[in-house]
């Protein structure tokens, strides 16, 4: 790990929340084995002391048999080489029995008893001298004193190696959490790296970039999802609003040069239809660059989001109105006009919008099918609940490779270049649509190859 | 009609002080709310055409302070917001019509002309009379002549709508939203068409035509 780096690895949550981690084991398990040691040291003493207690009790009686008796039997013992051993003093002090040399405290009064610890020097079998610590206990008695006392040395050892343990492992806990802390942390701050490098790219401009998703499933992985999802949704949008910027200079270069051209030749005498007629008709043309214009704006509307202006309607009054709408125009064109209807198609709609997206459908049906042909507005609940209104003719169709293509603004087919129209109708019923949470699908009428016909559908969800 | 125009655009003020000026009308502009709103209270107006967005109070608070102030002149109000939103905020504060810019000027004539009939017109009428066209708004007939006339209901309804604004041009946009109650343009010649059936049932065994095309405009009523 650099040491640059370091500062920036501390400052991280992760590896705060494993420093935080690392401490509260130590602490633990420090008061666990804390709680082990002197459990073990106490038992230990209280052992060795009633050893010591039931040694005492036994000379004691020896005792009653006089001070040679006791002598004796303080022999025996030394002898014995046990883990006790002894000193037995007359009142002046001087050495009756025992293996100690001398008393490693004053004795205390007649009749009373005391314990002294304190060090001395043992030979081991080696030769060598060593010090080591023992606990006595001291008893004046009438015509002598008497102490015993045992070795420590193991006590002590063993409370020496697990004060060492206890340490030890804390540090080595200690040192292992923070390890542990300092991987993960380093793993998650590389996850979060990740994504700061990958919307840094985008904001550079770059907004193809995906954040990487590992298909674990955690947080950083559903972060990553989201982020990506936001990237792909606003890649859209980019690419649609330039697309759009694009057709809309596109599509409105031909009526204005036509209106420049003509406006130019109503400025010459030699111009055959005469300046006002060149006027009325560059008007016509100025009404349809508007209403192009009107309609990008009203798409805008739709597409940004919908209004509170939804309400439960009942759509077959929607389309009751637009069969009486339109019937009157397809009879003058001599298109064979159907209107099927249910009743009682309640949809959480804007009616406005609806009628508008409806308007388009049958507008655009009327206009491609030929005379001759038939229009066909049907109301009814669609298979999987949802309510579908439906316009369909017998005209050319929408070939299905062109089908997702043309509810984009501004596509227009070849063939109905020709035709009026701004390119955007369809994709106002798509944006509706969408803005109902419902579809526009396109699909063949069912007639014959050359001529299958378009059925136009709008699905929306039942209210 | 005197009609005051209060905008603050001078260019569009201009142009609409033409349009009106050249259909015949008499009209005052006033370029921010404070002073339209006072000058309309003078009560010599029959008609306001007010702008949407102005300085100082804006086109809908100018609208209720004149209507809460008993102001009773019809006003169209006039938006770059053609969206029906804003065409309803608009009516709720006293509007009586909402013309989304841009507009012909046509539609603009047509749609004051309207205004300034709807304001003589208060007392309810059960009885419309153009030429020899009668209709019985009650027993919902219609005789040209004294000859019974069969219409269906919407063309009962397109029919009293010109009467009503009989001797005016009223547009395609305006029918589709009085008639028909709806905000956007067809995109194929519906209105017209409808149009055309009435004039079959009234005009066509009459010597004298009353239902005129008034070319690049809309349509006339008149005897």
């Amino acid at each position: 790990m650099k040491i640059g780096r370091l500062p920036a690895l501390v400052r991280t949550t992760t590896f705060r929340l494993a420093l935080l981690h690392a401490s509260i084991f130590v602490l633990f398990s420090a008061a666990l084995l804390a709680y082990l040691y002197s459990e073990t040291a106490v038992h230990l003493n209280r052992q060795a002391n009633a050893e010591l207690t039931a040694e005492f009790r036994q000379l004691n009686e020896a005792y009653r048999g006089g001070l040679d008796r006791l002598a004796q039997s303080v022999r025996e013992r030394s002898e014995a080489r046990g883990k006790f051993f002894y000193l037995l003093l007359d009142p002046d002090k001087r050495r009756i029995e025992g293996g100690l040399d001398m008393l490693p405290a004053a004795p205390p009064p007649l009749g009373q008893v005391f314990d002294v610890r304190f060090n001395y020097n043992a030979r081991s079998i080696g030769g060598e001298l060593t010090r080591r610590s023992a606990e006595g206990r001291i008893s004046r008695l009438p015509d002598c004193v008497l102490m015993v006392a045992y070795d420590r040395g193991d006590i002590g050892e063993m409370n020496r190696r697990i004060t060492d343990v206890v340490w030890r492992s804390a540090a080595v806990g200690f040192v292992l959490s923070l390890i542990g802390g300092v991987v993960i942390s380093r793993s998650a701050a590389r996850r979060a790296e990740q994504l700061a490098k990958t919307t840094e790219d985008v904001m550079g401009g770059d907004l193809s970039r995906r954040a990487p998703v590992f298909g674990s499933g955690d947080e950083f992985d559903r972060l990553s999802e989201q982020l990506n999802a936001m990237l792909a949704k606003l890649e859209r949008l980019v690419i649609s609003s330039r697309s759009a910027g694009d057709s809309i200079a596109h599509d409105l270069r031909s009526p204005l040069t036509r209106l420049r051209n003509r406006l130019e030749a109503g400025l010459q005498d030699t111009n055959s239809e005469g300046p006002r007629t060149a006027l009325a008709r560059s008007i016509d043309d100025v009404d349809g660059v508007l209403g192009t214009f009107n309609a990008i704006l009203r798409l805008s509307r739709v597409q940004a989001g919908a209004s509170g202006s939804f309400k439960r309607t009942n759509v077959s009054d929607i389309t009751d109105e637009l069969a009486e709408l339109y019937q009157p125009v397809c009879e003058e064109r001599h298109l064979k006009f159907n209107y099927i209807h249910q009743d009682d198609l309640f949809v959480l709609a804007d009616k406005d919008l609806i009628a508008q997206a409806m308007a388009n459908l049958v507008d655009n049906a009327v206009k491609y099918t030929p005379e001759g042909g038939s229009v066909q507005i049907e109301a009814k609940r669609g298979a999987n609940g949802d309510i579908d209104l439906v316009v369909t003719d017998d005209g050319p169709g929408i070939p299905p490779e062109d089908r997702e293509r043309v509810v984009e603004r501004f596509v227009r087919l070849e063939e109905s270049r020709s035709a009026p129209g701004s390119g955007l109708g369809l994709a106002l019923v798509a944006a509706v649509a969408e803005a109902h949470s419902g579809k526009l699908i396109l699909s063949d009428a069912g007639g014959p190859p050359e001529r299958p016909g378009l059925a136009a559908t709008l699905a929306l969800h039942a209210a | 009609m005197r009609v005051i125009v209060i905008e603050d655009d001078a260019d569009a003020a201009a142009f609409v002080k033409r349009v009106l000026s050249e259909a015949g009308h008499s009209v005052d502009v006033c370029g921010d709310g404070e002073s339209g709103l006072n000058k309309a209270r003078t009560g010599e107006y029959d008609a306001m055409v007010v702008d949407r967005m102005l300085p100082g109070i804006d086109g809908l608070k100018l609208m209720k302070s004149y209507r809460d102030g008993g102001g009773r002149a019809p006003a169209l109000f006039l938006s770059a917001l053609g969206e029906v939103d804003h065409r309803v905020e608009g009516l709720q504060a006293g509007g009586d019509d909402y013309l989304a810019k841009p507009y012909a000027p046509s539609e603009l004539v047509a749609r004051v002309e309207a205004l300034g009939r709807r304001a003589t017109g208060d007392i309810p009428t059960t009885r419309l009379v153009v030429g020899g066209l009668e209709m019985d708004l009650l027993a919902r007939t219609v005789t040209r002549d004294g000859q019974k006339i069969d219409l269906q209901p919407r063309e009962f309804r397109l029919l009293e709508f010109l009467m009503r604004h009989a001797g005016q041009v009223v547009t395609r946009t305006m029918l589709l939203e009085k008639v028909w109650d709806y905000h956007f343009d067809p995109q194929t010649n519906v209105i017209d068409v409808h149009v055309s059936r009435l004039r079959g049932k009234i005009d066509k065994d009459f010597e004298r035509p009353l239902l005129h095309t008034v070319r690049g405009a809309g349509y006339r009523l008149e005897a």
